[in-house]
């Protein structure tokens, strides 16, 4: 009996196969598969969660530990825009908390929320190894240092357009 | 074989063994939340650290093991201290619950903190609050994820025992919290046993819950009738103060450690099976069937029924029939036997069981649902299908003129259409039992008789393990003892038996069936969350 | 490569530009180390110079890597994994971004020289959630050398295979601690395991494991060149080598420097371009966030493992963090504490309830709530949560909270008193 699966699609899981193929024991697939879901749908779901525990043959419940435990994978799709802003030492001692009370004032969001029209995300993530362009915050996907409230200003305005 | 000293006491050990489980032997009690002898190691908790000479830190007891010329202080003033602390960690978010948390009595927390705690709260910060309170997560069990402290028992017996993963730990840091994945439920047939496992308040029986205060409770070691397996049990009950128990004596029933039979556990199917104890009993000898039916003395029963059966026996031995059953304790059979066989030379005598098979399982579940039918088998009654359609067809044909029933509801166990048009062709049916039932209102003479938790006897499991139980309650009303009512009745037929009481009985039984002396003890009482 | 600049071993291919393509790495000299392993040497003999080398772990331990390979077991019948530790997540540390992003061949070229040393045939490179560009490169640079046939089948003409997995992480610094790592990298969360046993014996699988971090492994191409003995000449009596320091906070030029194991905390900060805007150096943290808090008094310190050990602080992760004249140490450590406690994975109770009540107090006497019982309370906290628990990060935890409390008492008891910072903190600006 084959139940369709919804997240998995067939091209996703070959992809999900050809990983697991890397490991000596399947399990091990499970942060890569997560990460492949996440890339492709936005967050994870608890179809998600069913489907790739049924593929990797684990507990349903392993699934929800492993989703709570690391703070990259997300149950709620994302902004368009997340800012990561690290509040860890390095960049707190060069000006990070200015760059949260900035963003804050300026999106008008606390960290964890998005704003209404879903653009803008704010999250306080602890170092993201890179601490020589303090204050820095992962931009989406990519490293941005060395902020000032303009470049703040800069970027919000040119993802806006 | 490595040789270990303990707070001075020294001792020679298997290789492999740990430090706990050396402690243990030499009767040291070193405290532990997440250590249980049959999940396997987490060493979480930290409760058991204790000093080992050469070791700069100190370690967790309930992991290493012990290697030759180990030294073991557990009672050092630097374990001491640690012991605090460590207490003082696991209470700093726990919520302060006592008076309406029904752990509390039983609880680990409140145990070690009187033992090795005693501080003042530090705490002047808010606790971290949890997402879970009171929520039930099954049938059986209600979750407080705020009273957890994580020590991740229920996480590993679900995981270990039942195989069935219903329990994780989500999120991490001090906002970790037990859970069941959303929407799922505990149902497995053991969920009980997460209950008993959990040091604290996090995991509470529903069944129990604010029913009545631990200390209030009587406990009474006992066995479990619910099938074969005779997983030892604790009854307890509660009689001094009625109004906690809403009419029920028994609060609730608990496993009892086992290392031969059930170990640390019992399944549900047991645990919850006692309030037939306290309702639907008959209380009084009542004789006459329906419309006739009235209350009499034992007195009058006994000559009554004396009567019937002396008459019947004259007239003819073949038409009196005795249905004995695999829930009577090897006591009762061994006297019904006696009576019934030896002094009446009855043929008709068979097992005959009140319950229909059900499940079984790997773990302790046995299909046969009767907690006796190996003692019945040593004392050489099978139960045969054959034998009982025979009967039927002798009870159609006006054969039988008294049947001798132990409790057993034939209307319901025999589909066989119309088995109360059968039952009425019977003239005199007597009914020995405990609870009424569809037979019990059609007997003639009804003999309310104790339940085992109001006797002392044995059960032969079905590996032919012989257990004894012990009385945990008084008769209820005018009940007595399947003993005291077979021994009366035998007097009634001039059968000059004495008073004998259990123990009497049980040591003639051992001495005319060797099977019968294959007993096993209880084993040593240990620390309640140890089990 | 160019072994005679004893100042830039790794360091020599972060400001080339396209070092991270394979063919660069050639022309520089790349997997010249590795072929003369694989096909003049047995491996004993690379064992026998990462001995000599003194080459200790750079990941944050600190211990010595040959020591380490000895632990390994050969003959268990199992099959040995080598895992690299790539999830850099200790604060203050950014060098092995820096490896992986510019010169991912020198690691592979390490991974190639340890794998054939120790029978090695299956590594998985454990790189942290957040570190995309790095994951990118490595796989580019895999698939570039696989095709090279520097690593898979048959490498380089001979009967040694390797396989090399990139595995991403997904956001937990635990994952950095040797155990959890293993156990993440089975599919599970990272909670450490209790040792022993260690992971040399038991590791991935049940298997015999070594891990290794990033850096630690790109200096054995340089130790095969010249030599274990040279190597170790180039650091201290216990420390062999260079590492490359993560230099960051209040100085002029945060970065990376690779510095001989000798060099003192004054002279690298110094190089950095030394303390920003003109100010006076107040504190440093010499080893990543988990190592105890220097002085200005104390930077003579030489900055190998056990000298630093000497003076109650620790090598670490080599990240240095510079704190002036106008830091407000209570929010230092608050901002330290915080990050143990969202951090600590919640197994084991005096990390997981300790991290999280300190995090706690602090904030309550940032937001001038503070009591007088709170700091002494705060000492005897931290006293209890060192030593008792399964891993280390309480004791990260521990270390700069004692630290701090002990050489900066007077600045906490003000704050308590007055209910504010006793420093007059300045913004950092962060205008044009």
């Amino acid at each position: 009996m084959t139940t369709e699966n919804k997240i998995l699609t067939s091209e996703l899981k070959d992809q999900a196969t050809k990983i697991m193929a890397q490991y000596d024991q399947p399990r091990s697939a499970v942060l890569p598969i997560l990460h492949l879901v996440q890339n492709t749908y936005g967050c994870i779901t608890c179809e998600a969660e069913t489907e790739i525990a049924a593929l990797l043959q684990m507990p349903i419940v392993d699934m929800k530990e492993i989703v709570t435990f690391y703070t990259l994978f997300r149950s709620r799709p994302c902004a368009k825009v997340e800012f990561n802003v690290c509040r860890t030492l390095s960049c707190m001692l060069r000006g990070g908390e200015e760059i949260i009370d900035h963003l804050k004032e300026k999106l008008g969001i606390q960290p964890g929320e998005q704003t209404s029209d879903g653009k803008f995300g704010l999250h306080l993530v602890e170092c993201l190894g890179a601490c020589e362009t303090a204050p820095t915050a992962q931009i989406n996907e990519s490293y941005v240092g060395g902020l000032t409230k303009e470049k703040i200003d800069q970027i919000i305005s040119g993802k806006t357009k | 074989m490595p040789t270990v000293t303990i707070n001075g006491q020294t001792i020679e050990v298997e290789k492999g063994t740990t430090i706990i489980q050396v402690a243990e032997k030499l009767g040291t009690f070193i405290p532990r939340y997440c250590y249980h002898p049959g999940l396997s190691i987490a060493g979480n908790c930290r409760m058991c650290l204790v000093e080992v000479e050469k070791f700069p830190k100190l370690q967790i007891a309930c992991h290493v093991q012990c290697s030759d010329g180990m030294v073991v202080h557990t009672e050092s003033e630097r374990v001491k201290k640690t012991r605090e602390h460590v207490l003082e960690f696991l209470l700093v978010n726990h919520p302060l619950d006592c008076p309406v948390c029904d752990q509390a009595g039983e609880c680990g927390l409140q145990d070690y903190y009187m033992e090795h705690g005693r501080y003042d709260s530090r705490l002047d910060e808010q606790k971290v609050k949890k997402s879970k309170k009171a929520e039930p997560i099954g049938q059986t069990v209600m979750l407080d994820t705020e009273r957890c402290i994580l020590c991740s028992r229920c996480v590993r017996f679900s995981d270990e025992i039942t195989k069935t993963s219903e329990f994780g730990i989500f999120n991490r840091g001090d906002h970790s919290e037990i859970g069941l994945y959303p929407g799922k439920e505990l149902n497995n047939p053991y969920s009980g046993n997460v209950v008993d496992i959990c040091p604290v308040g996090a995991l509470t029986d529903r069944d129990f819950r604010f029913k009545c205060r631990v200390w209030y409770l009587k406990k009474t070691n006992s066995i479990c009738t619910g099938c074969s397996r005779g997983c030892n049990i604790t009854m307890e009950t509660n009689t001094d103060r009625p109004h906690h128990g809403h009419g029920e004596r028994v609060m609730r029933l608990k496993p009892r450690y086992q290392p031969a039979i059930n170990k640390w556990w019992m399944c549900d199917h047991g645990r919850y099976n006692y309030k037939w104890i306290d309702h639907g009993r008959m209380t009084e000898p009542v004789k006459g069937s329906s419309e006739h039916r009235q209350t009499a003395t034992w007195q009058e029963l006994m000559r009554d029924v004396s009567n019937q059966i002396r008459q019947s026996c004259t007239d003819s031995p073949e038409s009196v029939a005795v249905l004995l059953s695999p829930q009577q304790s090897n006591e009762s059979l061994y006297l019904a036997k006696k009576l019934f066989v030896e002094e009446l030379k009855l043929q008709h005598i068979y097992l005959f069981s009140p319950n229909a098979d059900g499940d079984q399982d790997d773990l302790l579940i046995r299909s046969d649902k009767h907690p006796n039918r190996q003692g019945a088998a040593i004392l050489g009654f099978q139960e045969d299908g054959e034998n009982i359609e025979n009967l039927i067809r002798r009870i159609r044909e006006h054969k039988i003129k008294c049947l001798y029933v132990f409790g057993q509801d034939l209307v319901s166990r025999l589909p066989h259409a119309p088995i109360t048009e059968i039952l009425k062709q019977i003239p005199s049916i007597i009914f020995h039992g405990s609870n009424s039932n569809l037979t019990s209102e059609m007997a003639h003479f009804v003999l309310p008789s104790a339940t085992y938790a109001e006797s002392f006897g044995s059960f032969t499991n079905f590996e032919g393990k012989v257990q004894f139980f012990s009385q945990a309650l008084p008769a209820l009303g005018e009940a007595r003892s399947d003993l005291e009512i077979l021994i009366k009745l035998a007097n009634q037929l001039g059968i000059t038996w004495p008073a004998w009481d259990a123990g009497d009985v049980a040591r003639d039984m051992q001495a005319e069936y060797q099977a019968f002396k294959n007993v096993i003890e209880a084993a040593n009482d240990k620390e309640v969350f140890s089990s | 490569m160019n072994p005679t600049n004893r100042l830039n071993l790794i360091s020599q291919f972060f400001s080339l530009t396209d070092a991270h393509m394979l063919s660069v790495y050639e022309k520089l000299g790349g997997y010249e180390m590795a072929k003369k392993a694989i096909r003049e040497m047995k491996p004993d003999a690379v064992e026998a110079e990462v001995r000599k080398s003194k080459l200790r772990g750079l990941g944050g331990a600190g211990f010595a890597s040959g020591v380490k390979w000895s632990f390994v077991p050969r003959d268990s019948g199992k099959p040995i994994y080598l895992t690299v530790n790539a999830d850099e997540g200790e604060p203050g540390t950014f060098k092995d971004r820096y490896v992986m992003e510019r010169a991912p061949h020198l690691l592979l070229e390490g991974i190639l020289i340890c794998a054939y040393a120790m029978g090695i045939h299956k590594v998985y490179i454990y790189v942290r959630g957040e570190y995309l560009g790095p994951i990118q490169r490595l796989r580019e640079a895999i698939d570039e050398a696989v095709a090279k046939n520097y690593l898979g089948e048959k490498i380089l003409g001979t009967n040694f295979n390797l396989e090399v997995v990139v595995h991403q992480g997904a956001g937990a610094y635990i994952c950095g601690e040797e155990t959890a790592l293993l156990e993440s990298l089975e599919g599970k969360k990272g909670f450490p395991r209790l040792k022993p046993p260690f992971p040399a014996v038991v590791g991935l699988y049940g298997c015999p494991t070594l891990i290794h971090n990033v850096e630690t492994l790109s200096y054995l191409p340089f130790i095969l060149q010249e030599g274990g003995d040279w190597f170790a000449g180039l650091g201290t009596e216990t420390s062999g080598g260079m590492r490359l320091y993560s230099v960051s906070g209040h100085v002029e030029r945060p970065g990376v420097y690779e510095r001989s194991m000798g060099i003192t905390l004054r002279q690298l900060i110094e190089d950095a371009g030394g303390v920003w805007r003109g100010r006076k150096l107040k504190a440093v943290v010499p080893g990543g966030l988990s190592a105890a808090v220097l002085t200005a008094d104390e930077i003579d310190v030489t900055m190998d493992f056990d000298s630093l050990r000497k003076i109650g602080s620790m090598g670490g992760s080599g990240g240095v963090m510079v704190m002036d004249e106008k830091t407000c140490m209570v929010r230092a450590l608050y901002t330290t504490m915080r990050f143990f406690g969202h951090e600590s994975c919640g197994q084991c109770s005096p990390c997981r309830e300790g991290t999280g009540w300190v995090a706690r107090i602090l904030k309550r006497i940032l937001d001038g709530e503070g009591r007088v019982e709170d700091i002494d309370r705060l000492i005897d906290i931290g006293q209890f949560m060192g030593g008792t628990t399964i891993c280390a990060l309480a004791d990260g935890a521990q270390m700069p909270l004692l630290s701090y409390l002990k050489k900066f008492r007077s600045e906490f008891d003000y704050y308590v008193k007055h209910g504010c910072s006793l420093v007059e903190s300045e913004p950092a600006g962060v205008s044009n």
